[in-house]
């Protein structure tokens, strides 16, 4: 029935002795036949509706073939889309972020700033307020530095001669007298406190009227000279400016008498501790100075000595 | 068979299907023509020509009378191998065998153009009706005739004749 041909295809033999054969392959006329036979297929399905009603049966098939494609490729899309949209949004954080950060920086510091002049506004109101009493308060301005070494007691106040500040000017807080302005420059000016060993203030014991001179000791306290041995001052008693030393106004508490000494001599030796708590001067008062040292800063000075 | 010859049988067929078609008699002798045509070139036992033979004649008959165009297409190309495979292999000869054989391969063709509007268009799959026997019938008697037309000796015949006319 069928032989090996030269190319190692079985070939049939033909059998009809009324036929003209003129070439016999069937594995290749099979191969034609399959590809006719799609072919048939694919213009049938291109007519044919789909079941959905959209379109042909071809294109429902190439739609569900390339699905997964399509799927892939948006896929891919979307991801490249991703990495691509990550990529810029990383970098625009990070401009965004640094910009944060010194915009956050920034309002630290505004908000730090706000807040110690609010505490410096709120010091200066309550200083102010319960500073009414003293005569001829002008302001309250801020202590920046507090010196003490060797009997010098000193500070620096945050305000000069553009505030109106002119030597010999008061210092006080509420509590008693702090000391006055020695030095004056254009925003700070440098002043001499009570405690200092070099300072002296006219004063007057409350109770009994008598005139004293209280200096410092240069070590934290005071002393009220020149107070006789005849007078009845005691422990307790109030000691306040008297008004006489043309530097310092009269009726600002000093302090109180801490101890009485009889010593041999003929004035009394009277300690004094301040009313004034030099340990936390963060804002003072300034008086305005009295008429005498605005007149002559040198007598005053020398009255101060 | 040349390509030629093969061309010549499928306009022969597209004639008569458009003219033997087209008119009345048509439900008198539905002889489906690109088949005999098929069938001519697959008895030359090439599986190849047979085949692009019998999807152009389906194509041509879609064209003439389907809807569905490939549908005739598809299930020629499969009877022209089948036809060409049944040449080859047994001795197909004689118009009885031939008429079978050609009647069985229009049924065969009917019932696959069925099975694929049924598939692809939905409509009602009718594997065997009265006018598929019909028109297979028709087909087998017209082959079986050719057949018998092709192998009569005419010469043979014509030469009795005018000696019976000499004597």
């Amino acid at each position: 029935m069928s032989e090996p041909s030269a190319d190692g295809l079985r070939t049939l033999r033909p059998q009809n002795p009324h036929v003209e054969i003129t070439a016999v392959n069937p594995r290749r006329g099979g191969a034609v036949l399959v590809t006719v036979l799609v072919a048939c297929v694919l213009i049938l399905s291109a007519q044919a509706p789909a079941r959905g009603g959209r379109g042909t049966v071809l294109q429902s098939w190439i739609l569900s073939a390339s699905a997964p494609l399509a799927s892939a490729v948006s896929s891919v899309s979307q991801g490249f889309s991703g990495t691509l949209d990550s990529t810029t949004e990383l970098f625009s954080a990070r401009s965004q972020n640094e910009r944060l950060r010194r915009e956050l920086d920034a309002r630290d510091r505004e908000l730090f700033r706000l807040r110690a002049e609010m505490r410096q506004l709120g010091e200066a109101r309550r200083l102010e307020s319960a500073g009414a009493v003293l005569p001829g308060v002008i302001g309250s301005v801020p202590v920046l530095l507090v010196e003490r070494r060797s009997g010098v007691h000193s500070a620096l106040i945050g305000a000069g001669a553009s505030d109106g500040v002119v030597p010999g000017s008061p210092l006080a807080v509420p509590a008693g007298l702090v000391g006055r302005v020695v030095t004056v420059g254009r925003g700070i000016s440098r002043a001499q406190l009570l405690l200092d060993a070099s300072a002296a203030a006219g004063a007057r014991i409350v109770r009994t009227g008598e005139l004293g001179v209280v200096r410092g000791d240069g070590r934290g306290s005071l002393t009220l000279n020149n107070i006789a041995t005849t007078s009845s001052v005691a422990s307790g008693d109030l000691v306040e400016s008297a008004g006489i030393d043309g530097i310092y106004p009269r009726g600002v508490p000093i302090g109180r008498v801490e101890s009485v000494l009889r010593g041999s001599k003929l004035f009394l030796e009277v300690r004094v501790a301040p009313s004034a708590d030099f340990a936390r001067l963060t804002d003072v008062l300034l008086l305005s100075p009295s008429p005498a040292a605005k007149e002559s800063p040198e007598g005053s000075q020398g009255a101060a000595r | 068979m040349k390509i030629s010859r093969i061309a010549l049988l499928l306009a022969g067929a597209v004639l008569l299907e458009f003219f033997v078609g087209g008119s009345s008699h048509r439900s008198l002798l539905p002889v489906d023509w690109f088949l005999l045509a098929t069938a001519a070139v697959a008895r030359n036992g090439d599986f190849v020509r047979a085949v692009l033979a019998g999807a152009a004649a389906g194509f041509l008959e879609d064209a003439l009378s389907q809807p569905l165009l490939g549908a005739n297409a598809f299930a020629k190309a499969i009877l022209g191998f089948a036809l060409t495979l049944v040449s080859v292999r047994v001795v197909f000869g004689g118009a009885l065998a031939v008429g079978a054989a050609l009647a069985a391969a229009s049924l065969a063709n009917e019932a696959i153009v069925a099975a694929l509007s049924a598939l692809l268009m939905g409509s009602p799959m009718v594997v065997v009706s009265r006018d598929a026997l019909w028109r297979a019938a028709a087909t087998g008697i017209a082959g079986g005739a050719l057949e018998a037309a092709w192998a009569f000796p005419w010469g043979e015949w014509w030469k009795r004749r005018r000696l019976r006319r000499l004597r």
